[in-house]
């Protein structure tokens, strides 16, 4: 494409954007005879945009590599020009602290934000962190004061212990508007990426788990010997156990069930058992599953989250798991694992479904089917302390999604403030957020303009790929029952303990499920006291809209 | 150097120096004392809660002790003259010292006493002993103390190894340039390098070429890392591999340094080699041998790397070292408190553990030697 070419089309779809948004855009459209064929062009001009994008590289031509990233990144600069002159930020250094795991995140925002830089003239400075490091190195900046970074790539859990300690400066309305916030899906609007009422990030991901099998491994005559994929957690285990022994149908190595990471991944590995927990735990109706909004008890020891935790000894003491899975975290269930074609069913957040057809690592793009989070048959009532013997399903919303965030230290040099906002729109942006959904990128689709099937099958997924994937992300997200996360002050703490503790228990260093939780419960109760049981109590009730 | 007549820096006799110049310099000197003195213990008492008075953080109490530091400086000469001018060569390499040292580990003891968690805004907090109590209750610390002892013994394999390519090498082999440079490649990687190429790769699960001989050996489902005791091992042969080369080429120069005639008698005496060897060479060599198993013994008690890379201390804690343990109640758990408290503890350990078994060695290797 011609440059010029390429920027005509660019400001013409700024224009559409711009006329489309506010209250003035009605007046617009209506004050200009010749609007409406322009809007149509213009119209054709963002949806050629998007379809242009989504053939970099083209669904089964391999993975993306930087090159790719940066021809992204080049075609979305169109809302960056809008707002930012070129090189308006001559002379800016920003640092940039983010995730690196699986080459993923971090080195595909450097190949965005290359021709961001060559634009603005701004130069990024880059800390990259892998996934087991990264929410300690937060911790360890906050605590000590030393936030050496002025643009984040943080979870929403963070929020609290970063916004609620000032170190945030608040998302400019210009930022705003590029981003086109008001696309993203119900559950990460307002409060989440705010606190105290004011907004401080840019999502660039959604979040939420869900579930992954092998649809060869179901069906008449499967070697599972169920027609149907397991609905509940009780047929997930009941289906890794028959499995034993067995031959996978694609790889010709042994078959196995399903996929539990026993080890930590730096406290992102509590959120597998979690899934589990879950749909024990996660009473329709009471938003609260991790803690008593009473008192901050710990509910964690609770018969629910003991089922949970017995559910994987049961499998640990069945052999039902790979050889060495103790030693397995999420990344390598999810990467080294399921898309390598060893397992039957995993749970993840959404992007596995995309990097299963766009990664060249990936062997089951073509038998990978998804749903919601498995349910139960039975679901704990934590209030009357008794069983329910009712099927309950309970999506898990874990993390919230990653967002964009610009720290204090820019809030004094506005230039320098402006420069580390419009990085991060442009990592948000609508367009450039539609590749990160349908490529490996560590994200998974989180706007309401991500669930066009039209768009992906332009890309090369078919429809009856996409619809199953898109689907169990839009039904997680728009799950009644959903499990959200709550925003608390050092909400990582509590799982890094937690999966420390399950990593022995799942090794026999406890006696049994019930001790592996009390101890978990135990270890929260000290952090609980250790940051201030008021003020986690106030915070978790408000996360929880009591 | 030439300096100007009433300059207080003005270098004199200790006799001549006027009795205003001494006040002067002294009411500065205790006043920059009781200065940061004062604001050390305002801070201390501020930190255990006992007053709302005091800074927000040490940092003024750094300035002060600076502050003192330079005034020091100054009236060392004010006071004494040219006394004090010898006095203040060794002035800045004692503060020095202090400052990096001395302070350093004064703050750790006092967080190591603390209930720091990196999330709670109220920060550091005085809990007595709580973090000793704690420690002495700890099934975990006391498994990462054990398999330091377990750790530590594999030294003695390491050593036999290392003697053995030692006495190996000093032969006049074919290619024995090549053997001795080869032999030193592990040591030229990083343990971390290793832990990827041995642990995460030849003894992979699946892929692993040492796991797809032990399936053909007839062990079903090979997990090196699964299981406490072959984790453990499987540890201790990366550590073993790794830093088998340091001991070889350490002995290695020491049987170069051996005395020719000494080793000639024993064989015109008429000595096997077995007894060339055990009753000449070996207590010859002791010295050495007790050097090289030391600074092993140093680089054994810092072992972290590999484990942190391999296992995280898994299964379940089972493989923790010490260091891997401190350092997962550090980053993991965000215990700075009782993770320093636990370092000071290890810290104290080695001290009395290395000091005890210096001289222990020190007596072996007296009367073995005594012997020759």
């Amino acid at each position: 494409m011609k440059v010029e070419i390429y920027d005509a089309l660019m400001r013409r779809q700024a224009s559409r954007r711009d006329l489309l948004r506010g209250t003035a855009s009605a007046a617009a459209l209506l004050g200009l005879s010749g609007a409406m064929g322009g809007i149509a062009g213009t119209a054709f001009a963002a949806d050629d945009l998007r379809a242009q994008i989504l053939q970099i590289p083209g669904v089964g031509k391999g993975s993306p590599t930087d090159a790719d990233w940066q021809k992204v990144g080049e075609l979305c600069l169109g809302p960056t020009k809008a707002n930012v002159k070129q090189g308006e930020f001559a002379g800016v250094e920003l640092t940039f602290m983010g995730l690196n795991n699986q080459n993923l995140h971090n080195f595909l925002f450097r190949g965005f934000l290359k021709p961001w830089e060559a634009y603005t003239g701004a130069k990024i400075n880059w800390i990259d962190l892998a996934q087991a490091d990264y929410n300690a190195r937060l911790q360890q900046s906050i605590a000590t004061g030393t936030v050496d970074f002025d643009i984040l790539e943080m979870g929403a859990p963070f929020e609290g212990d970063t916004a609620g300690r000032g170190l945030l400066d608040e998302m400019p309305d210009w930022a705003a508007k590029q981003v086109e916030a008001d696309d993203l899906v119900s559950y990460l609007k307002p409060p989440v990426g705010t606190w105290d009422g004011k907004t401080y990030r840019v999502t660039i991901d959604g979040d939420c788990h869900t579930f992954a099998y092998r649809k060869d491994y179901f069906g008449e005559g499967s070697i599972s010997g169920m027609a149907e994929p397991p609905k509940t957690w009780q047929d997930v285990n009941a289906a890794s156990k028959a499995l034993i022994g067995k031959t996978d149908p694609l790889t010709g190595q042994p078959a196995y069930g399903y996929l539990d990471p026993l080890k930590g991944w730096g406290g992102f590995g509590f959120y597998f058992i979690e899934n589990r927990a879950t749909a024990y735990a996660k009473y329709p109706g009471d938003p609260a599953w991790l803690f008593d909004p009473e008192n901050m008890k710990p509910l964690v020891n609770n018969p629910a989250w003991v089922q949970a935790i017995q559910d994987v000894l049961d499998l640990i003491a069945a052999k039902a798991y790979p050889a060495d899975q103790i030693n397995a975290d999420p990344g390598t269930t999810a990467f080294s694992q399921f898309l390598a074609g060893t397992g039957a069913m995993l749970m993840w957040w959404g992007d596995v479904g995309s990097s299963a057809r766009t990664s060249d690592t990936s062997v089951v793009g073509d038998v990978v089917g998804f749903g919601i989070n498995r349910g139960s048959n039975r679901v704990y009532n934590r209030k009357s302390g008794q069983w329910e013997d009712k099927y309950n399903e309970a999506p898990n919303m874990a993390y919230l999604g990653w967002g964009i965030y610009v720290t204090k230290r820019v809030s004094s040099d506005e230039k320098k403030r402006k420069a580390a906002w419009s990085a991060a729109a442009h990592l948000g942006g609508k367009d450039l957020s539609l590749w990160t959904s349908a490529y490996p990128s560590g994200f998974q689709p989180y706007r309401q303009s991500h669930f066009n099937y039209d768009e992906w099958e332009k890309a090369g997924y078919d429809r009856a790929y996409i619809k199953d994937y898109l689907g169990s992300n839009a039904d997680s997200y728009n799950h009644p029952n959903a499990a959200i996360e709550p925003r608390i002050p050092g909400i990582f703490q509590y799982y890094s303990v937690a999966e420390d503790e399950l990593a022995k228990g799942f090794a026999g260093q406890y006696k049994s499920a019930q001790e592996t939780a009390d101890a978990i419960a135990a270890a929260w109760e000290k952090i609980t006291d250790q940051i201030g049981r008021d003020s986690q109590l106030k915070l978790y009730r408000t996360s929880l809209g009591l | 150097m030439s300096t100007v007549e009433g300059d207080l820096l003005h270098t004199v006799e200790a006799g001549s120096i006027s009795a205003s110049r001494r006040f002067w310099g002294r009411s500065a000197l205790w006043l920059s004392a009781i200065w940061f003195m004062a604001s050390f213990v305002l801070q201390a008492v501020h930190e255990l809660g006992w007053t709302d008075w005091g800074f927000a953080n040490w940092r003024p109490v750094l300035y002060a002790y600076f502050i003192w530091a330079a005034v020091l400086c100054v009236t060392r000469v004010v006071i004494y003259g040219e006394a004090g001018k010898k006095a203040l060569f060794v002035l800045p390499a004692a503060l020095f010292v202090v400052s990096m040292v001395v302070f350093p580990l004064l703050f750790a003891l006092w967080i190591g006493f603390s209930d720091w968690n990196l999330a709670s805004s109220a920060g550091r907090r005085f809990n007595g002993l709580d973090n000793v109590r704690r420690m002495i209750a700890d099934p975990f610390y006391a498994n990462a103390l054990l398999n330091m002892i377990l750790y530590c013994l594999a030294i003695a394999v390491e050593y036999a190894i290392a003697f053995g390519l030692a006495l190996l090498l000093n032969q006049e082999i074919i290619a024995r340039k090549f053997w001795r440079v080869t032999f030193l490649v592990p040591l030229m990687l990083s343990p971390v390098a290793v832990s990827w190429m041995v642990g995460k790769s030849m003894l992979e699960t699946r892929f692993g070429p040492i796991a797809r001989l032990a399936r053909w050996l007839g062990w079903e489902n090979p997990s090196f890392f699964g299981d406490p005791l072959t984790a453990r091992l499987s540890i201790m042969i990366m550590d073993a591999w790794t830093f088998i080369p340091f001991m070889m080429i350490m002995l290695l120069a020491g049987l170069q340094a051996l005395s020719r005639e000494v080793l000639e008698a024993a064989e015109v005496d008429g000595a096997t080699k077995w007894q060339r060897f055990w009753q000449v060479i070996f207590p010859l060599m002791l010295p050495v041998s007790v050097t090289a198993v030391m600074i092993r013994i140093i680089f054994k008690l810092k072992l972290a790397d590999i484990i942190i890379t391999v296992t995280s201390g898994g299964p379940g804690g089972a493989t923790d070292s010490v260091t891997s343990f401190i350092y997962r109640e550090y980053r993991d758990r965000s215990n700075v408190g009782y993770g320093t408290l636990l370092a000071l503890v290890y810290l104290v350990i080695i001290v009395v553990g290395m000091t005890g078994l210096m001289k222990i060695s020190d007596r072996i290797v007296k009367r073995m030697t005594g012997r020759l």
